[in-house]
């Protein structure tokens, strides 16, 4: 679960408390729907989460709220192998 | 009619058509549609829907051979036309093969801004494919319509010219160089009185904050707030990035569109750099090709060792609804 607003100024922090909470060899769930802002710098370090997975793990993001899907899908990272976007309400 | 001298390209070929009425325009358009087809190439055709009609009905059953586009739509705001270009480009260009396109951004009742910026967009297309495949473009100018300056921009904008029927270079054209060096066309003047607000890492949310809720009791709506306050983050991150590390944001109304200011010291001297669609890597740049498909509007300025960006959202003219902060008689939001 992450929380809040996210930009550059916390990007780096979130993304390392983040890969410290994934467990290995499991694909790592992802709670966006308390997120209230989220940037291109902060999709930015989930994309790079997500790669640096291994080939056969997804980082699988739940609760997607509007506003983070527009960042997702203008900026062309909607479609990336290794990021699932669950049409789940989150909390799950 | 054009001479038969445009019919081929070893390189892109970007030319401006100076016409004056129905029959000049279809005259100086549907050869060299008719040449491209008989050629095989790829033809779009991005135009305003009367003028599309008319093509439709000029080209017969040839019109269902060739792709055509709303400009009205596609270069609502003009940044988003190189990126549409460049897909048909790269989606239907084949090795030695060219392709066609013809291309009307500039029309009478655009706004004193838009036409600025439809102006970068011309020179930017040599930029953007001056040194790449070969391909035609055809630039349409209404001559009876159109200022004689703007005339004259096209005149620079662009290699090559059709005037009175026939193609020649323009002597005038800047050359691809020049066309991309940063842009320094005077923005009209901050009305007086307007609250600026210093930003650096840490004051981002006070950023999005103040673009918010000016936009809101301007009367813009929710999605339309909250997208320019995304666009003016990223901005503003660009500014802590690559413009000093701290900037100025500022926001008002002005002809029924929010405008959204951010200055920095940075110097801006990637022109295309608001309109190369981002590809997978995560570190390659996004922020203001976002703001580009967000917004209506952007002017992205250089001025002596200082940038300026402008970020326009339109007012829905429909809306008359103005929300007074703080009284008793302002309207509620929730409502």
């Amino acid at each position: 679960m992450v929380a809040g607003e996210i930009d550059i100024s916390n990007t780096a922090s979130v993304a390392d408390s983040l890969r410290d909470g994934f467990e290995d060899g499991a694909d790592p769930h992802l709670d966006l729907s308390r997120v209230s802002f989220c940037d291109v710098s902060g999709i930015r370090a989930l994309v790079s989460l997500a790669l640096e997975l291994a080939p056969n793990r997804r980082l699988l993001v739940h609760g997607l709220p509007p506003q983070l899907e527009t960042v997702l899908k203008v900026t062309g990272w909607a479609d990336l192998p290794g990021l699932e976007l669950c049409s789940c309400g989150g909390d799950d | 009619m054009i001479e038969p001298s445009t019919a081929r390209a070893d390189r892109f070929r970007h030319e401006a058509l100076f016409y004056s009425g129905r029959s000049e325009f279809i005259n100086g358009t549907v050869p060299f549609i008719r040449e491209g087809l008989t050629a095989g190439e790829p033809v779009l055709v991005v135009e305003s829907l009367e003028k599309i009609q008319t093509l439709r009905t000029a080209l017969e059953e040839d019109a269902d051979r060739v792709f055509f586009a709303d400009m009205s739509a596609v270069g609502a705001n003009p940044a988003r036309i190189i990126p549409a270009w460049r897909d048909f480009v790269t989606r239907y260009g084949v090795p030695g093969k060219s392709l066609r396109g013809i291309g009307e951004p500039i029309w009478s009742n655009r706004t004193a801004d838009e036409l600025v910026e439809c102006q970068r967009h011309e020179s930017l297309l040599n930029v953007a494919f001056g040194h790449g495949r070969p391909w035609l473009l055809l630039c349409p100018y209404d001559t009876a319509a159109l200022d004689s300056a703007v005339i004259d921009e096209a005149r620079r904008s662009h290699e090559f010219v059709v005037d009175g029927g026939s193609s020649r270079e323009s002597e005038h054209f800047r050359g691809i160089e020049a066309c991309g060096a940063p842009f320094s066309v005077p923005l009209r003047p901050t009305p007086a009185g307007i609250d600026e607000l210093t930003f650096e890492r840490d004051g981002l949310r006070h950023v999005r904050e103040l673009v918010r809720k000016h936009s809101i009791v301007v009367g813009l709506d929710q999605s339309k707030a909250d997208n320019l306050a995304l666009a003016a983050n990223e901005v503003a991150t660009n500014s802590i990035v690559h413009g000093g590390g701290r900037g100025t944001v500022r926001v008002w109304e002005d002809a029924g569109r929010v405008i959204c200011e951010v200055r920095d010291r940075g110097v801006f001297d990637l022109p295309l750099a608001d309109r190369e669609a981002p590809g997978p890597d995560p570190s390659s740049p996004r922020g203001l090709w976002l703001a580009n498909q967000l917004c209506d509007l952007l002017q992205i300025r250089t001025f002596h060792g200082e940038t300026a960006v402008r970020l326009h959202m339109r007012l829905d003219p429909r809306v008359n609804l103005r929300v007074l902060p703080g009284g008793s008689n302002g309207v509620d939001l929730a409502h």
